[in-house]
């Protein structure tokens, strides 16, 4: 999987292809839309990760170029403008999704692989760690083989976790995923604990292990190792 | 504040009109009256004392005086110790039988002298012509004022109302033009300086506002990105940190306390940017909303955190209800104040939302708040100190009410918190 991140930022951009490229993706940098369209325009890539506002350029123009060159391609819009128009007008070009900035890591690398399961019909629908199973197209979890009766914020959760394995996700992260901004993150604490209590009760009654755990007061990892 | 009763300046302008007008007749009315007056005095003494005079020759002719005309009633005086007392005039009325009407007399009774007699005499004389003249003079002033009356109300209502054209359509230039849009404004036509004048100062102002609004419009959006990305290599960087177990281990308070202040940071950014957002009216798609199918999305996207809660949820929503506002600043005006309701409603306890043709209200349990309920709309202003919380919530939908002619009050009534929001108009 390639991913083209376009971030005028050195800073953010390598901190974001460090993280990428240790999830398993082969990654790329753009700083500039003059050093993107080069680059557009001799690779073909899975997804690109893209800023709106580039020193030299505005990043809406390179989502008609990118989605007549290669239509698979992904388009996932990272930028510090919130602005509505910009979000639909975004969107309407052909963007696949969008991300304000700050983002929480795990909550980009959960969009990412949505993204590139929806784009790729060969990919298997199924996401597997140890005995739990994830299967996306009838938005069902099995431990084992036995189906797990899960409300649709309890399977969000499960599927962050496992899309994030081995990774403390934080209740901030956990709070912006589910809920994103429906309500404030500190006060949806309560309900993160209240939901993961029954999700690990309703993993471990199935006869699966407990397999998050609480870290440091900051939030939950899903261990799968040890 | 206290507004003022007005009126427009052309009804002004008239009463004022009339008024003089009204003033100047009055008072050239007085001013003829007492003229005909004493032309009328004049003119009578005049021949009176004609009449005396012939009178006189008369009787010094030696003519005997019972030759003379009855009506004059001339009569020897014994003494001349009653002659102080004459001149006296007195005006009568006199039925005329020719006519079949009443005529106005002026008597005058003195005294003459002639070699050393003294006769008293009547004379009397018609002044009924006199008085005509004087009606007629008084009474058409009467019909001259009403016209002129008349006159000043359609020259000022007519003719102004032209006249003053330009001026409501400059007016109306003003009231629909808005800040941001870079419209073209229209330029008004006409030869009245005053109204060119203020017309040029509406275009100078508009300008000066643009470039002021563009600036902050600019400015925003540079502190919204520049702090932003910042902020994102701060939490991603902290993020690092937090899948680091062997810093973690060391580390771990310090580390969740960077982190949570660089996400209070962004949001405090952002929402502060929102409230900027929507002071600078950039959200001015104002739709007339009905507010029942968004009230109960928002309800769907809460009755999780509902449930988690034990609270209830009791719904009144009239189906035409609505507000007239952009339908983005709807959504945050619900989303911040259930959210309110859920955060602070006591577990178990039901949370109500109202809506009638005119009002919306929603209300929870609650303790009373540990400061005063007027302060409650402030930025910044929390119950229990929660240090995570923006407070600001309340602060933005206050600020979005205000813009959109809408008015919020709350109240603290039999252990609820009451939010009502109503159309002001």
């Amino acid at each position: 999987m390639k991913i083209l991140i376009i971030e005028d930022n050195n800073r953010l951009a390598l901190d974001m292809a460090q993280f990428l490229s240790d999830n398993g993706f082969v990654t790329e940098i753009a700083g500039t839309f003059r050093e993107a369209s080069d680059k557009l325009d001799i690779y073909q890539y899975d997804l690109v990760v893209l800023d709106l506002g580039l020193p030299d350029g505005n990043g809406l123009e390179l989502i008609q170029d990118i989605k007549s060159a290669t239509p698979k391609t992904s388009i996932l819009i990272l930028t510090a403008k919130d602005a509505i128009e910009d979000k639909v007008h975004g969107l309407d070009l052909g963007a696949d999704d969008y991300m304000t900035k700050p983002f929480h890591k795990a909550e980009l690398n959960a969009r990412i692989r949505s993204l590139l399961r929806r784009n790729k019909f060969k990919r298997s629908n199924i996401l597997q760690i140890n005995e739990i199973r994830v299967d996306f197209v009838a938005i069902q979890a099995f431990v084992n083989d036995s189906p797990l009766t899960l409300t649709r914020k309890e399977y969000d959760l499960l599927l962050y976790f496992m899309q994030n394995p081995d990774r403390l996700l934080t209740k901030e992260s956990i709070a912006e995923h589910l809920w994103g901004d429906h309500i404030d993150q500190v006060d949806s604490f309560d309900f993160i604990y209240n939901h993961i209590k029954n999700l690990r009760k309703k993993i471990t009654s199935a006869g699966g292990k407990n397999y998050i755990k609480a870290m440091y007061g900051m939030g939950y990892k899903f261990v799968t190792h040890k | 504040m206290k507004k003022s009763r007005t009126f427009n300046l052309l009804s002004k302008t008239t009463f004022i009109y009339l008024l003089f007008t009204f003033i100047a007749f009055f008072s050239s009315a007085l001013f003829l009256t007492h003229e005909t007056d004493e032309f009328i005095d004049y003119e009578l003494a005049h021949r009176f004392e004609k009449s005396e005079h012939r009178l006189k020759h008369f009787i010094e002719s030696g003519k005997s005086i019972d030759r003379l005309p009855s009506s004059l009633r001339l009569t020897l005086l014994a003494d001349s110790t009653k002659m102080t007392n004459y001149p006296v005039y007195r005006d009568t009325l006199v039925y005329n039988t020719e006519l079949d009407e009443m005529h106005n007399y002026r008597k005058k009774i003195t005294v003459i002298e002639s070699s050393g007699q003294f006769y008293r005499i009547e004379l009397t004389k018609s002044i009924h012509d006199y008085f005509r003249l004087r009606d007629d003079i008084l009474g058409s002033m009467i019909p001259a004022f009403i016209l002129l009356a008349l006159g000043v109300v359609l020259f000022n209502y007519f003719p102004s109302g032209y006249l003053f054209q330009p001026f409501n359509s400059i007016l109306r230039l003003m009231q629909t033009y808005k800040v941001g849009e870079r419209r073209k404004i229209g330029k008004i036509e006409t030869s009245s300086t005053e109204f060119r004048r203020m017309q040029d100062l509406f275009h100078q102002m508009i300008d000066r506002i643009e470039d002021d609004y563009q600036n902050l419009k600019e400015y925003t959006e540079n502190m919204a990105h520049e702090i932003q990305t910042p902020l994102t290599i701060v939490r991603n960087k902290t993020e690092n940190l937090i899948a680091d177990e062997a810093v973690m281990e060391r580390q771990a308070e310090t580390i969740k306390i960077i982190y949570e202040e660089s996400i209070h940071l962004s949001k405090l950014g952002n929402t502060l940017n929102l409230i900027t957002k929507i002071e600078n009216n950039e959200f001015s798609n104002a739709t007339r909303v009905r507010t029942k199918p968004v009230i109960e999305k928002h309800l769907a996207g809460i009755s999780e955190l509902v449930q988690l809660k034990s609270l209830a949820l009791k719904t009144d929503l009239n189906e035409k209800h609505e507000f007239y506002i952009d339908p983005y600043l709807l959504d945050i005006i619900f989303k911040n104040l259930l959210r309110n309701a859920v955060i602070y409603g006591t577990n178990d306890s039901p949370i109500r939302i109202e809506t009638t043709s005119d009002r919306l209200a929603i209300s929870n349990y609650g303790p009373p708040l540990n400061f005063p309920a007027e302060k409650i709309f402030q930025r910044f202003r929390r119950n229990h100190q929660s240090k995570m919380s923006l407070g600001l919530g309340l602060a933005l939908v206050q600020k979005i009410c205000v813009l959109n002619n809408l008015r919020i009050d709350y109240k603290y009534k039999d252990e609820q918190h009451i939010f009502e929001i109503t159309e002001s108009h």
